[in-house]
C-alpha cells in the first residue's frame, strides 16, 4: 500500500477512536501513566498494521484486539502478574468452589434504596479503583461487555474464548465487583 | 445448575445495576492532548487531500510546486499550532446566551433538535451534531465561533426560562478550571457570570455547555437528558 494511502486510512478510520482507546486503557490499568503508554503503543501498532485493517469494518473492535495484545506484551515484558492471576491461568475457567463461596459471602443489604441510586454515588475513579481488584481477564470482560457495550460474541472473539466463558465471567465479575463496592459504600457512608 | 447463574430477582437487579454503572464509564471524559502530541511525533501528518500533481507534471513549474509545497508545510505547522483547543471563557459563553435571547445574534427559528441540526449543517458542514434534548422546547439555533472553532448554539426553553445549549467537538474546546459536580458518573464544571449559571462537560467526544438563569442542579438535570 502507498504510504500516503496508509496514513490517510489511519487518520480516517483509526484516529477518531483514540479517546476510546485511552479511556479503555485508563479503566483497564487504573494508572494514568501506564494507560498513556498503553494507548500510545496501541495506536502506533495500529498505524504499523493499518494495511491489515479493512475500511468499513469495525475499527473499535480491531483496536480493542490490538490493545489487548499490547497489554499482554507489556505484562509479560514487565514480568508482572495481574493480581497473582496469570493470563495463562485465565485462559480457562477458574470457577473454583472457594471463589463462588466468596462471591456469595455478603448479601447486598442497603435497605429499600435501589442499587442504581447507591452505585451512582461512586465517582468514576472509585469504580475504576474497584475494578482493579478483579482478575485481569474478568476486568477485560466487564470492560468490553458493560463499558464498551460490545455483544458477547464480539467480546469472545477479542478475548479468544467461547461465548459461554464470557457469560460466566461477566456474571462472576459483576458479583465480585459488588462485593468490592459494598464495603466501600458502607465505609463512605453511601448506604 | 451453576450456582452463579441463579434467577433470584434481587441478584438480577444487582447484576443490572452494576452493568448500568459500568456503562456510564463510557462517557468518562479523557484528555487526549498528550497522546495526540506523542502520536504526532511518530506518525506522519495526514496527506493533504486533492492534488497538485498536474503542477508537478509540468517540468518548468516544478520549482514553483516545490515552493508551494514548502509553504504548505509551513502553513500546516502554523495551522497545527493554531488548532490547539480554544478556552471556553464563561464571559463569552454568557454573552452568546444574552445575545441569542435578546435577538442580537441572527438565529434560525427551529422547533426541534433535528431541525436545528439540519439548519446548522446547511450553514456549515463542520457543524458539530447537537444531541437531542427530549423534554425541552427548542426555539432557535445559530453557529458561533470561539477562536475559529465551530460552536453550535441552540436556544431552549425550560418552562419559561431560556437556556442556551452550546455544543462543540471535545477536541476543539478546553474547559476552564472551576468547581465541579459529579452526577451519574459524569463530571460537570460549574461557572457563574452575574445571574447566569453554566455547566460544562464532555460526553461522547462532544463538549457541552448549558447556560441560563437556573440553578446548576437544574442545568445538570437538562444535561443528563441529552441523547447522543
Amino acid at each position: 500500500m502507498d504510504p500516503q494511502e496508509a496514513t490517510q486510512r489511519f487518520y480516517d478510520s483509526i484516529w477518531p477512536h483514540r479517546a476510546a482507546v485511552l479511556r479503555t486503557a485508563r479503566i483497564l490499568t487504573g494508572n494514568v501513566h501506564e494507560a498513556d503508554d498503553l494507548a500510545q503503543m496501541t495506536m502506533l501498532n495500529a498505524f504499523k498494521g493499518i494495511e491489515r485493517f479493512t475500511p468499513g469494518t469495525d475499527a473499535a473492535k480491531w483496536l480493542m484486539t490490538i490493545l489487548r495484545n499490547c497489554r499482554i506484551d507489556r505484562i509479560r515484558s514487565a514480568g508482572k502478574r495481574a493480581h497473582a492471576v496469570s493470563l495463562d491461568q485465565l485462559a480457562f475457567e477458574p470457577a473454583g468452589a472457594s471463589e463462588e463461596a466468596a462471591i456469595g459471602a455478603e448479601p447486598w443489604d442497603a435497605g429499600d434504596e435501589p442499587p442504581d441510586a447507591i452505585l451512582n454515588r461512586f465517582t468514576d475513579q472509585e469504580v475504576i479503583d474497584a475494578l482493579q481488584n478483579l482478575p485481569e481477564e474478568i476486568r477485560w470482560t466487564l470492560l468490553l461487555i458493560d463499558v464498551e457495550q460490545l455483544d458477547q460474541r464480539e467480546a469472545a472473539e477479542i478475548l479468544d474464548v467461547p461465548v459461554g466463558t464470557i457469560k460466566s465471567r461477566a456474571h462472576r465479575g459483576r458479583a465480585m465487583l459488588r462485593q468490592t463496592l459494598l464495603p466501600m459504600a458502607k465505609e463512605k457512608r453511601l448506604i | 445448575m451453576n450456582p452463579l447463574f441463579n434467577d433470584n430477582p434481587a441478584d438480577v437487579q444487582l447484576d443490572q445495576a452494576i452493568a448500568n454503572r459500568l456503562s456510564k464509564l463510557r462517557s468518562m471524559p479523557v484528555d487526549t492532548s498528550s497522546l495526540d502530541r506523542a502520536l504526532r511525533r511518530q506518525v506522519p501528518a495526514p496527506p493533504a487531500r486533492g492534488g497538485m500533481s498536474w503542477l508537478l507534471s509540468i517540468r518548468p513549474l516544478r520549482a514553483v510546486a516545490a515552493s508551494v509545497a514548502i509553504l504548505l508545510v509551513i502553513s500546516a505547522i502554523l495551522i497545527s499550532t493554531i488548532s490547539a483547543p480554544a478556552m471556553a471563557s464563561p464571559a463569552q459563553m454568557a454573552q452568546f446566551h444574552r445575545d441569542l435571547v435578546a435577538g442580537v445574534t441572527p438565529a434560525m427559528r427551529v422547533d426541534s433538535i433535528d431541525a436545528a441540526n439540519r439548519a446548522l449543517a446547511a450553514q456549515s458542514p463542520q457543524s458539530p451534531q447537537v444531541p437531542d434534548v427530549p423534554a425541552q422546547h427548542v426555539m432557535a439555533c445559530c453557529m458561533k465561533s470561539v477562536k475559529n472553532k465551530k460552536v453550535a448554539c441552540v436556544l431552549l426553553k425550560d418552562n419559561a426560562t431560556p437556556v442556551t445549549l452550546t455544543v462543540a467537538n471535545a477536541s476543539d474546546m478546553k474547559t476552564p478550571e472551576a468547581g465541579s459536580i459529579t452526577r451519574g458518573g459524569v463530571s460537570y464544571n460549574v461557572q457563574s457570570v452575574g445571574s447566569l449559571n453554566m455547566v460544562m462537560t464532555e460526553r461522547h467526544d462532544k463538549w457541552i455547555c448549558l447556560i441560563g438563569e437556573l440553578s446548576a442542579d437544574r442545568l445538570i438535570d437538562i444535561a443528563d437528558q441529552l441523547q447522543f
